[in-house]
């Protein structure tokens, strides 16, 4: 290595730069001044258009009709329940009373649209002789007395509100708050506020949860809706943050045991951070902000600069043992180790690149991000960081120990080359097939989507799902809603015809599985034909007469748009498991191409069913077409590299296995193909490609020295297995800290990534050598 | 385009007008499929709905899972038979008592109000756009006999002397008469003296003494001559009837409707006497949509709010319960060893003598 010619790129590269120390420490100030700065800038960012696919034809649909279907409801459901007995108490109506008026003066809330028991909107009606009568449900003389609370019962069931506003036990009732995006701000009525998600969600918690469980003990609150859930989303983000720390934490003790010195242990930590902040910088002057996704970014650049900087660490205490002082000893390691970390690191950006072909904001954003990031790490941890030890040195006794090691036997990596053997080579190949055929098997239990009940961002226990799960099970309502949009002519919506039409699809989709019920102005059409007839349901059906369908819908309000030219048809789905999604969309698909006409067309989809839908087909167009994209990239960067295809199985066969596993886990875990873990394929193999590199290029080199395998392997291991199974180590925890994640998709993430990091590692140490004993002619290799 | 097939189907029929030999042909093509359809129905019923773009096509009735748990609007029995009729053209017949329900050819996708059996064999039923649909095999197969879209209402009841002889009646004053099974309908709106057009909401028969009719604003007529005279009665209420019940007793009539109203007659609706029915929370409010003569007497009438009542003594006075999911009911049928079948807003319920569930529905 050190008989390089004087003139190659690195020699030249290492002159400019160690001729230039003082400048080079200047620069980097200056951009750090610069960077940080603009770091501290970032902020969250929950922008939930970036986390669709907007190019699929679904969501093109959705967003050109977003301002018709906007009325369609952002609003926030508290369930009121009573522990001990029924609604039907003065206590509990005095709490729900108290709760309604509080969530009344909410910033944010759409004080006309508020609903519960108490608000004079709910009212009952009922047919008499005289036609109509009705009033509200808690009437001005109620008392809360035995009397009043008995007429109260009654007009519940007059009101039509059981299953809605009432639970169908009648053990809890719901306020229902619609909120507005923009509203005027209470100080200066001339002035409008956005609604901030996080602000209204705690104090939906400190005004409402904590303050009435505390007055009312036998009350218990259930809270859902987008906002709320948005509110949870954001309070999670900040808590992966707190990991950060963490990592950083394990990250140092792990640095010092492996170095055997703190000055270089703070040293790379400090250069490390420097790349943390720059990728953050850059982040913001790039005019991104930090997702749940690219939050991941941070906590990758960190553990692979690390890694990278242990590499530049090791190889200095190393060359210290020939060279007089710091300073050459960090240029002699700069110029044996540039080149090498350059081609890792760009195997690494080659992976995330890769992630471009999804057509998912949050997933090009990561990719983005994540190549900006490797980047950084070449000018920190490649360059800064040499320089930096060149002035500090590194401590005697981590030289010395370093010295030892090249010297002494170590039993560990002697027992480890047995791999190599021809004896176990075959006994590993074989079970590895075996892994591979189970995992190819099992792996075909692999399902697209979101597999659990609930918001599916949030854990399955999450306290959203839990109120979630409350709500689905005491009221006739779920929270997973694909809407059809019906397009007419202006005017068009209320035609016999059209609404005839969509009545059959109704129909058609409540007696497809997995549908629960199906709502649309067709649904109260019947009911107010039904009404005007005396209650009658020989009546409940749409009539023929115009005037009357007119009459009918004049009610549905947020059921058809302000020209009659769009109505939702919201299909209620009992979960939003893939199959689910795919046998409801492809019935509305089916009945919308053989209904379509000029006077009505049924487009796909709203709702959250339907953006996952729409997710879901991307995904799983994306998924065959990145695993092409990502293995084709690092074939061809091994190809490059080592100019052998044997060398090339031998690194790639590992990676293989290792995505296969990871399937099959993903299987067995319930964790489905979605917008998370679909990064996490590319990023494992990208980064995975990286130990195989490392290893294969030291044995080769001893195998071209002459050693047979085994040797040359167990040679590959003492220099270089250490910094491996470091580099494993270190990545898995950097992204295992994820796992504890209040966010579902960020714990999936988590779980699947520290797999991706240690099995990869593994296999390279398990199976390329095994590999190499069937594919790699030693003689060859020395001519 | 559907008169020439439901009449081509109707085989014993001449068809009127039908003199080219060409259009028998095209009649007899029409008839081709339909009778693959009904040895082959799973195959007839995709095709059908491929089809159903075509403005010429008859749309049948769709058969569904969900059927039994749709819209139903009336349940009789035809032998041992129970036949339901509701949304969507659904017509469901049952030969097990209930247990399990097979979905019935129908050619309309419109909703049906009420059927009427006069034998295990033939049997009507009527529905919006006042439709009339025949059987003529106690429910398996139903051809369409009258139509009219124009008039933008629907049948709401139906009843039979015999095979030749019956009577539908509908919104807006519409009462209809057939001689000969319903080859040929005739509008006898006009011999009820319904200036107005009231609704006529129920069509029956009290024992021997003729035939009986209720609408609404509580108009009244009755017919001592089956239906060729028609006199109008001053009913006892204002508010609107929706059905009616015969005794036990000859000459016996309930008439019930609008919030809880019951009314007995003991002469064929010469006085009258109002029952109210209690209940805890005062008298009953709940509107009552149809009822039925138990084999032992007992009338039982069911409606809106899960409301089921039982009266042991000709209607004076009435039992109640309502069912716990409070749905709506239209109709109800003895099943056996005293047992009902109702059926109402969310389909069929096999029931108790109370209206409580035997079986946890699905």
């Amino acid at each position: 290595m050190t008989s390089k010619a004087r003139n190659n790129p690195a020699a030249v590269l290492e002159r400019l730069i160690f001729n230039n120390r003082p400048a080079v420490i200047a620069l980097c100030v200056l951009i750090s001044i610069f960077l940080f700065w603009n770091a501290a800038q970032v902020r969250p960012e929950t922008s939930f258009e970036k986390m669709i696919p907007l190019k699929h034809p679904y969501i093109e649909k959705m967003l050109e009709h977003r301002n018709d279907l906007a009325n369609l409801g952002n609003s926030v459901r508290i369930s009121v329940e009573s522990i001990e007995g029924d609604i039907f108490n003065k206590d509990y109506m005095e709490t729900l009373r108290q709760i309604s008026d509080e969530a009344f003066y909410i910033p944010g809330v759409d004080r006309s649209g508020l609903r519960s028991l108490w608000s004079p909107n709910v009212r009952w009606t009922e047919v008499t002789e005289e036609g109509f009568a009705g009033g509200e449900v808690i009437p001005q003389t109620y008392d809360g007395s035995a009397e009043s609370l008995e007429a109260l019962r009654s007009n519940i069931l007059k009101s039509g509100q059981v299953g809605r506003l009432v639970g169908n036990n009648f053990k809890s009732s719901i306020v229902e708050i619609p909120l507005m995006e923009e509203f005027p701000d209470p100080d200066d009525q001339s002035k409008m506020l956005k609604l901030d998600y996080q602000d209204f969600s705690h104090s939906l918690e400190d005004k409402i949860r904590e303050k009435y469980q505390l007055q009312n003990p036998n009350v218990k609150i259930h809270i859902i809706g987008f906002a709320k859930k948005v509110g949870d989303l954001i309070d999670g983000l900040f808590g992966v943050a707190l990991f950060f720390a963490f990592a950083i934490g394990i990250t140092f003790v792990l640095l010092y045991w492996f170095t055997k010195c703190i000055k270089s242990t703070l040293a790379v930590l400090f250069s490390t951070l420097v790349a943390v902040g720059w990728q953050l910088g850059l982040l913001h002057l790039m005019g991104f902000g930090l997702d749940p996704y690219s939050m991941l970014v941070p906590f990758l650049v960190f553990a692979i600069g690390i890694s990278h900087g242990v590499q530049k660490i090791n190889g200095i205490a190393m060359a210290s043992g020939t060279a007089l002082d710091a300073l050459t000893a960090a240029r002699m390691a700069f110029r044996q180790l540039f080149v090498p970390g350059l081609v890792a690191l760009s195997s690494d950006a080659v992976g995330f690149i890769t992630l471009l072909l999804i057509d998912i904001g949050v997933i090009r954003e990561l990719a983005i991000g994540a190549s900006v990031g490797v980047a950084v790490i070449i000018l920190t941890n490649l360059i800064f960081l040499p320089v930096l030890i060149s002035y500090i040195g590194i401590s005697k006794k981590a030289v010395r120990i370093s010295r030892e090691n090249a010297v002494k036997d170590s039993p560990l990596w002697r027992l480890i080359s047995n791999f190599a053997s021809p004896k176990v080579a075959p006994i590993s190949i074989a079970i590895a097939a075996s892994a591979l055929l189970f995992g190819l098997w099992y792996g075909q239990n692999l399902k697209i989507g979101d597999l659990d009940q609930g918001a599916p961002e949030l854990h399955a226990d999450s306290r959203y799902n839990l109120d979630n799960d409350f709500v689905i099970h005491n009221y006739s309502t779920s929270s997973d809603v694909l809407v059809v949009m019906v397009k007419t002519p202006a005017e068009g919506c209320s035609s016999y015809s059209t609404l005839k039409a969509m009545d059959d699809l109704s129909w058609r989709m409540e007696n497809t599985p997995g549908v629960q019920s199906v709502v649309s102005m067709v649904t109260v059409s019947k009911q107010v034909i039904k009404g005007m007839n005396e209650g009658n349901l020989k009546w409940e059906t749409l009539s023929r007469n115009q005037h009357v369908l007119n009459n009918s819908i004049a009610r549905a309000d947020a059921l058809y748009n302000t020209d009659c030219s769009l109505a939702p048809l919201l299909v209620f789905l009992e979960d939003h498991k893939a199959e689910t999604l795919t046998t409801a969309v492809a019935a509305v698909e089916d009945f919308a191409a053989k209904n379509n006409t000029d006077q009505h067309q049924f487009l796909l989809a709203a709702g959250n069913a339907g953006i996952e839908a729409a997710t879901n087909d991307v995904i799983a167009a994306s998924e065959t077409m990145m695993l092409i994209a990502v293995y084709s990239a690092v074939i061809i960067m091994c190809l490059i590299t080592f100019r052998s295809v044997a060398a090339t199985i031998c690194v790639i066969l590992p990676l293989v296995l290792t995505s296969v596993l990871g399937n099959a886990l993903m299987a067995w875990m319930g964790i489905g193909v979605k917008v998370a873990t679909l990064p996490v394929i590319a990023l494992g193999v990208g980064i995975g490609v990286d130990y195989g590199i490392y290893i294969y290029s030291r044995l080769e080199t001893f195998l071209r020295m002459g050693m047979p395998l085994q040797e040359a392997y167990y040679q590959t291991l003492k220099s270089t297995g250490k910094a491996v199974l470091f580099t494993g180590v270190c990545l898995a925890i950097g992204v295992a800290t994820w796992i504890f994640s209040a966010i579902k998709f960020q714990a999936d993430m988590g779980l699947m990534l520290t797999f991706m990091f240690l099995w990869n590692m593994f296999g390279a140490i398990w199976l390329l050598p095994a590999l190499a004993r069937f594919l790699i002619k030693p003689e060859r290799l020395r001519q | 385009m559907r008169e020439p097939l439901s009449q081509a189907v109707d085989t014993n029929t001449v068809v009127t007008g039908l003199s080219h030999p060409w259009r028998s042909c095209i009649a007899l093509l029409k008839v081709l499929p339909l009778c693959a359809a009904l040895l082959f129905p799973s195959l007839y019923s995709m095709s059908a709905t491929a089809k159903s773009e075509g403005v010429a096509a008859p749309s049948y009735s769709i058969e569904s899972a969900a059927a039994t748990s749709g819209l139903l609007l009336d349940v009789v029995r035809a032998g041992k038979r129970l036949i339901s009729v509701g949304d969507h053209g659904h017509i469901l017949y049952s030969d097990d008592e209930g247990q399990q329900w097979l979905q019935a050819r129908v050619p309309t996708q419109q909703l049906l109000t009420a059927v009427y059996f006069v034998d295990d064999r033939y049997g009507w039923a009527v529905g919006h756009d006042a439709l009339i649909l025949a059987t003529r095999d106690g429910g398996a197969t139903w051809t369409r006999q009258y139509d009219d879209i124009e008039q933008e209402s629907p049948l709401l009841d139906i009843w039979f002397q015999d095979r030749n002889h019956g009577y539908a009646v509908g919104a807006y004053g519409m009462l209809l008469e057939t001689l000969d099974g319903g080859k040929e309908w005739q509008r006898i709106d006009d011999r009820l003296d319904n200036e107005d057009g009231y609704h006529l909401n129920a069509i029956s028969a009290i024992g021997d003494a003729g035939i009986f009719i209720v609408g609404e604003m509580g108009v009244m007529f009755r017919s001592a001559d089956w239906g060729q005279s028609w006199e109008v009665l001053a009913g006892p209420y204002q508010g609107s009837l929706f059905g009616i019940v015969a005794g036990s007793q000859p000459d016996h009539v309930l008439v019930y409707g609008l919030r809880g109203h019951i009314f007995r007659s003991a002469d064929f609706g010469e006085s009258w006497q109002e029952t109210r029915v209690q209940t805890d929370s005062g008298s009953l409010q709940f509107g009552l949509a149809s009822g039925t003569l138990l084999s032992n007497g007992d009338v039982l009438i069911v409606g809106h709010g899960g409301t089921v009542l039982r009266s042991s003594n000709a209607g004076e006075s009435f039992s109640v319960s309502n069912r716990a999911d409070r749905t709506s009911l239209a109709g109800v049928a003895e099943g056996t060893a005293g047992s009902l079948i109702l059926v109402g807003q969310n389909g069929i319920y096999q029931t108790d003598a109370n209206g409580n569930d035997l079986l946890d529905k699905q």
